[in-house]
C-alpha cells in the first residue's frame, strides 16, 4: 500500500486547540524519508504539540496529517508507524531494562526466541550491553534514555519521534549523546523528528530543522540556510548571535534594497524579494561576521561601514563578544575568536568603526 | 522539615501532646474492649477475664447470619465501588471540568448519614412505586420489584457513601504516576487496556488495596444507611445499634463492640503495616535514585 | 475539521463500524462516564428531588404529590427549629474545640516531623478514625458514665469527691462524643492544606525574622483556610447531621437535625423528614457557597491535580 513516492510525514493545515487557547495553528509541511528532521523553538511554541499530533497523542482540532501516505489524523498511537522517545520518566518503573525493551515485541506476540535476539542486539547498539536486569532506578540518566532508545527502535517502525530527549541531561553529556543520535539515525536510516528548544542540539543532530514558534512554523530549511541564511527576522533573532536593525526601504535595485536605517544607508541584497520604496524592514548580520576598526581606517569596498563607539568586551571563552553603540544608540555584538586578539585594542568610549560583508546581510520584511 | 535550632524539650512536649490525643481517641475502644472481657460487665469491682461474651455472641444464630449479610454486603460494595473509583480517577484525571467533577464525587462526604439515608429511602421507594406503575401501564411484569427496598439499594446506599474515600485514596496513588508512561506503553504498540493493565496498575496497585480495606472497613461499620436501606435482612451493626437502644449496655453489647472493633484494627493495621514496610521500601528506592539522577 | 485537498492519494477506507464503536472513541470513552451517571442518579437526584418531596402531601403512610408547606410549618413552630439551632450550636462547638485540639498538631506534624515520617504519624490518627464511630461513640458511655473511667480516675486521684454528671447524658455529653468522633478530620484537613505550603516560605520567613504569632496568623492561617474550612464544614454538618451521637449521649430530649429526620421517618411522616433534609441540604450549601467566595475552595485540589 505504501507509495513509494510519498513522504514520510506530511501536515496538512493542521491545527489543535485548548478551548480558547491555540496551541498550534493551521501548520502545513512535510519531511522525506530518512531525514533526521528536528522541531526547533522556544518554550510553549507549540512544537511538542505539533510532535504529540503526530504521534497521535493529542486528536487534531483541523487538518490532516499523513504518514506515508496514510491519513492517521483519528488513529491511536498504537495503530501508527511511529514510536516516542520521551523526555524522561518514561521507562516503566516496575519492570527491568530488558522487560522495558521488550515489551512493545511481546504486544506484537514475537516468539520469546526472537524477543530474546532483538532486545539484545538493540541493547547492543545502544551501548548497553550486559544491563539486561537492570531496574530503570539503576540508571543514570543517560542510560535511561538510551534505554527508551531501544525501546522504540526495536520495534523497527518507519517513524521515531523523540520529545526532547536530552533536555534532562547535563551539557556534556547532552553534547556526547547528540552525536550518537546522529550516528544511530544514519545506522538505522529511518525518520526520526526530534523536538528540541537546543539550537546547538538541533543544529548538530538534524538534516532540516523547521523553526516552531507561537503555534506557527516560522521556517524550514536544512540546518545550514537556517543558521546562515535565515529568511524570517524570529529565525535570525532566534538562531545563532545576530544583530538585526531596522529601517526604511529607500531604494530598490535588481537584486538589492537600501534601507535607510537613520543614521546610514546600507545595500542589503535582496534578491527576487517584492517590496517596495517607503516601507519598513529590517536585515540582520551574524555577530561574528562584523569586524571593528579605528574610525579612520581603510576597510575593504565590498563591506559595509557605520560608525560606532566601544562600548566593552565580554569573554566568553572560546569567543570573546565586543559591544558597540551605533549612534542611534542601538547595541550590536562584534564575536571573535578569544585567541585571535582582535578588535582587543580599543577602550570603552573609543570612537570606531563597525562593517560587515555586505552580501552577508540578509533583509527581514516587517 | 527538621530545625536544627529547635528546643528539643519543645519538641518532646509537642509530641507527647500528639501522642497524648491519640491516646484520648482510643483510649475509650480499649476500654471497651476490656470490659468485653469481664465476666461481671461494665462497673464491676472485680476483674475477671472470660470469652464468654463472645461466646454468647457468636452462639446467636442471628447475629451469625447479621455476620454474613454484612460480608455480603462489603463484598458487593468493593465489587461495585472499586471499579468505579478507578473509573473516576481516570475520568478526573481527562476532564477538563475537574472542579464540578470533584465537587459531585465529594460531596457525599458533607451529606450526614441520616440526611443522605432519608433522602434515599425516599427515592428508593418512589422509584419502586415508579417502576410498579410502568409496568401495570404496560401490562407487564417485568418491572415488578424493581428498586424494592433489600439488598441492592443498600448496596446502592453503600456505595455512594464509600466511593468518595476509595476516589481520594486511588487519586492520591495516581498523581505519583506519570502519564508519560501510558504513552509511552502507547507508542510500544499497547491499546488503552493493555498499558493500564501492563503499566499503570501495577504502580497503584497498592492503593487499589488500600482502597478496598477501606472500604471493606466503611461498610463493615457503617449502620444508619444501611438500617434505613436494607429492607428484610440486619447487618451486624444493625443488631449491635438494636441491642445499645434496646437492652442498654449488656455483656453481649461490649462483646458485639469488641468485635467490631477489633476487625477493624486488624483489617486497618495490616494495611499500615504494610504501606509502612512499602514506603520503607520505596524510600530506599528513591535514595538510590536521589543519586545518580540524570547524569551519567 | 477542515476540508482536505484531494491529491489523488489513497484514502484509507473508513474505519469500520464495530471497531468505531468498540474503539477510543466508542464505548471505551462512555464507560467513563458511568460514575459521573451513577453519582447524579443516584446522590444528586435524590438530593435534589428532597426538596420536591418536602411540600407533598402527607398520606397515613406516605406521601402523595401535591403543594403544602405544612411540613415547615411543622418545623419552624414546634420545638423542632429551636432544637435545630441548638444543635447548630453544639455543632459549631465541636468545631471549634476541634480546631484548637487538633490544628496544632496538623501544624506540628507538617512542620517538626521529618518529610518521610510525616504520612507515618498521620497513620497513628486514621486507626481511631478507622474504628466503627458506632462503636467509638458507644464507648465513651463507659467513660463518661457516673462511675466511668473520668470519674473513677479523678475520684481515686481526689481531685473530686463527687462524681460529674454533667459530662453525660447531656449537652456537653454530646460535643463531647462530636469532638471525639470527627477530630481527626480537623487534623487531616489541616495537614492536607498545609502540605501545599511549600518549605521554603517557612524558610523566607525564618530568614526575614517573622515572629512565631506572625507567622500563623499572616502565613499558616490564610494558606491553610481553606481545608481548614473544609474540615470544619464536614465536622459542622456531621454534628448536625450523625443521630447516633445525641441518641447514645445526650440526655432525654437530645436532638440534632439528623434525629428529629429519623425521627420523623420513624413516624412515617416523609414530607417532614424530607423538609428537615432539605434545610439541612441548604445550610451545607449555604456554608460551603461562603466558604468559596472567602476561600476558594478550589486550592484543596492541588495537591491531586
Amino acid at each position: 500500500m505504501t507509495e513509494p513516492a510519498a513522504k514520510a510525514v506530511e501536515v496538512v493545515e493542521l491545527g489543535k486547540n485548548y478551548g480558547s487557547v491555540t496551541a498550534l495553528k493551521s501548520v502545513s509541511f512535510s519531511i522525506e524519508s530518512g531525514m533526521y528532521y528536528a522541531l526547533l523553538g522556544p518554550s510553549g511554541g507549540g512544537k511538542t504539540t505539533l510532535l504529540r499530533l503526530i504521534g497521535g497523542f493529542l486528536r487534531p482540532s483541523a487538518g490532516r496529517i499523513f504518514l506515508h501516505g496514510h491519513d492517521v489524523s483519528l488513529l491511536p498511537p498504537n495503530r501508527r508507524p511511529t514510536s516516542m522517545v520521551f523526555q524522561n520518566y518514561a521507562l516503566f518503573p516496575h519492570m527491568t531494562v530488558e522487560r522495558n525493551v521488550a515489551y512493545g515485541l511481546k504486544l506484537l506476540r514475537v516468539p520469546a526466541g526472537d524477543i530474546r535476539d532483538r532486545v539484545d542486539r538493540m541493547l547492543a547498539m545502544v551501548g548497553l550491553e550486559g544491563y539486561n536486569r537492570r531496574m530503570p532506578h539503576e540508571l543514570s540518566g543517560g542510560q535511561q534514555q538510551r534505554v527508551q532508545l531501544a525501546r522504540s527502535l526495536v520495534l523497527e517502525r518507519d517513524i521515531l519521534l523523540l520529545d526532547e530527549p536530552l533536555a534532562s541531561l547535563d551539557a556534556r553529556l547532552r553534547k556526547d549523546m547528540c552525536l550518537e543520535l546522529k550516528r544511530l539515525q544514519e545506522k538505522v536510516g529511518i525518520t526520526f523528528i526530534h523536538v528540541t528548544h537546543n539550537q546547538e542540539e538541533a543544529l548538530t543532530v538534524a538534516d532540516r530543522i523547521a523553526i516552531i514558534a507561537d503555534g506557527e512554523l516560522v521556517e524550514e530549511g536544512s540546518a545550514r540556510d537556517v543558521y546562515e541564511t535565515p529568511n524570517k527576522r524570529f529565525t535570525a533573532e532566534f538562531i545563532g548571535d545576530n544583530n538585526v536593525l531596522e529601517g526604511t526601504v529607500s531604494d530598490l535595485s535588481a537584486n538589492s534594497a537600501t534601507l535607510d536605517i537613520g543614521f546610514a544607508k546600507i545595500d542589503v541584497p535582496a534578491p527576487g524579494v517584492t517590496i517596495r520604496t517607503g516601507e519598513r524592514a529590517a536585515f540582520s548580520i551574524r555577530s561574528e561576521l562584523l569586524r571593528i576598526a579605528g574610525r579612520n581606517e581603510d576597510i575593504s569596498d565590498s563591506w559595509q561601514v557605520v560608525p560606532a563607539r566601544y562600548v566593552e568586551d565580554v569573554y566568553l571563552g572560546l569567543t570573546v563578544s565586543h559591544l558597540v553603540q551605533l549612534p542611534d544608540g542601538t547595541e550590536v555584538v562584534a564575536r571573535v575568536m578569544s585567541d585571535s586578539g582582535e578588535n582587543g585594542r580599543f577602550e570603552p568610549g573609543d570612537d570606531v568603526a563597525v562593517g560587515w560583508p555586505a552580501n552577508r546581510a540578509r533583509l527581514h520584511l516587517a | 522539615m527538621y530545625d536544627d535550632f529547635a528546643n528539643p524539650w519543645t519538641i518532646r512536649l509537642k509530641w507527647a501532646y500528639l501522642l497524648a490525643v491519640v491516646f484520648a481517641l482510643l483510649m475509650p475502644v480499649f476500654y471497651t474492649i476490656g470490659i468485653s472481657f469481664n465476666l461481671h460487665g461494665f462497673g464491676a469491682r472485680i476483674y475477671e477475664f472470660t470469652f464468654e461474651w463472645y461466646r454468647v455472641v457468636l452462639g446467636d444464630t442471628l447475629l451469625v447470619i447479621s455476620l454474613k449479610w454484612t460480608l455480603y454486603l462489603a463484598l458487593a460494595t468493593i465489587a461495585a465501588t472499586i471499579p468505579m473509583a478507578l473509573l473516576s480517577a481516570k475520568f478526573y484525571k481527562r476532564t477538563r471540568r475537574k472542579v464540578a467533577f470533584v465537587a459531585l464525587m465529594l460531596s457525599p462526604l458533607f451529606v450526614p448519614a441520616d440526611i443522605m439515608g432519608s433522602s434515599l429511602l425516599v427515592f428508593f421507594k418512589n422509584l419502586a412505586k415508579g417502576f410498579a406503575w410502568l409496568g401495570q401501564t404496560l401490562g407487564v411484569g417485568w418491572f415488578d420489584g424493581w428498586f424494592d427496598l433489600g439488598f441492592l439499594t443498600a448496596v446502592i446506599g453503600q456505595i455512594i457513601y464509600t466511593h468518595p474515600y476509595a476516589f481520594i485514596v486511588i487519586l492520591i496513588t495516581m498523581s505519583r504516576y506519570r502519564v508519560q508512561q501510558t504513552e509511552a506503553a502507547r507508542a510500544c504498540g499497547a491499546n488503552a487496556w493493555q498499558a493500564f493493565w501492563d503499566v499503570e496498575f501495577p504502580q497503584i496497585r497498592v492503593g487499589v488495596f488500600s482502597s478496598c480495606a477501606f472500604v471493606t472497613i466503611l461498610s463493615f461499620n457503617e449502620a444508619v444507611r444501611t438500617a434505613l436501606l436494607k429492607g428484610g435482612f440486619d447487618t451486624f451493626s444493625n443488631m449491635l445499634v438494636a441491642q445499645m437502644l434496646n437492652i442498654g449496655m449488656s455483656g453481649e453489647s461490649y462483646a458485639m463492640a469488641g468485635i467490631m472493633s477489633i476487625v477493624s484494627m486488624i483489617v486497618i493495621g495490616t494495611v499500615i503495616v504494610y504501606t509502612l514496610v512499602r514506603a520503607e521500601r520505596l524510600e530506599r528506592r528513591a535514595r538510590a535514585m536521589a543519586e545518580p539522577v540524570m547524569s551519567d | 475539521m477542515t476540508p482536505t485537498t484531494d491529491r489523488g492519494r489513497d484514502l484509507p477506507a473508513p474505519p469500520d463500524r464495530w471497531r468505531r464503536l468498540l474503539g477510543e472513541d466508542g464505548i471505551q470513552k462512555w464507560v467513563f462516564y458511568i460514575p459521573v451517571v451513577f453519582f447524579i442518579l443516584f446522590f444528586a437526584a435524590p438530593m435534589a428531588l428532597t426538596v420536591v418531596w418536602s411540600v407533598f402531601e402527607r398520606t397515613q403512610f406516605w406521601m402523595e404529590p401535591g403543594f403544602t408547606l405544612f411540613a415547615y410549618e411543622n418545623f419552624f413552630t414546634s420545638a423542632r427549629a429551636e432544637n435545630y439551632v441548638l444543635s447548630m450550636l453544639h455543632a459549631a462547638a465541636a468545631v471549634v474545640i476541634s480546631f484548637v485540639i487538633g490544628f496544632p498538631i496538623a501544624v506540628f506534624i507538617r512542620r517538626r516531623v521529618t518529610r518521610a515520617a510525616q504520612h507515618r504519624v498521620i497513620l497513628l490518627f486514621i486507626l481511631p478514625f478507622m474504628i466503627s464511630e458506632l462503636v467509638r461513640v458507644f464507648a465513651m458511655r463507659p467513660v463518661l458514665g457516673r462511675n466511668g473511667v473520668v470519674n473513677s480516675v479523678l475520684m481515686e486521684l481526689g481531685i473530686l469527691s463527687e462524681p460529674i454528671t454533667v459530662i453525660l447524658y447531656s449537652p456537653l455529653g454530646v460535643i463531647i462524643g462530636d469532638v471525639m468522633s470527627f477530630l481527626p478530620f480537623m487534623i487531616f484537613a489541616g495537614f492536607l492544606a498545609l502540605e501545599a505550603v511549600q518549605n521554603y516560605i517557612f524558610e523566607v520567613c525564618d530568614d526575614l525574622g517573622t515572629g512565631r504569632v506572625r507567622l500563623f496568623a499572616d502565613i499558616v492561617l490564610p494558606l491553610a483556610a481553606p481545608g481548614i474550612f473544609a474540615g470544619s464544614v464536614f465536622i459542622f454538618v456531621n454534628s448536625m447531621g450523625v443521630a447516633l451521637v445525641p441518641t447514645l449521649l445526650g440526655g432525654p430530649g437530645a436532638v440534632n437535625a439528623g434525629l428529629i429526620a429519623n425521627q420523623a421517618i420513624v413516624a412515617l411522616d416523609f414530607p417532614l423528614a424530607m423538609a428537615i433534609s432539605t434545610i439541612m441540604i441548604f445550610t451545607l450549601v449555604l456554608l460551603l457557597y461562603i466558604g468559596h467566595r472567602l476561600f476558594d475552595l478550589t486550592k484543596i485540589l492541588e495537591p491531586i491535580s
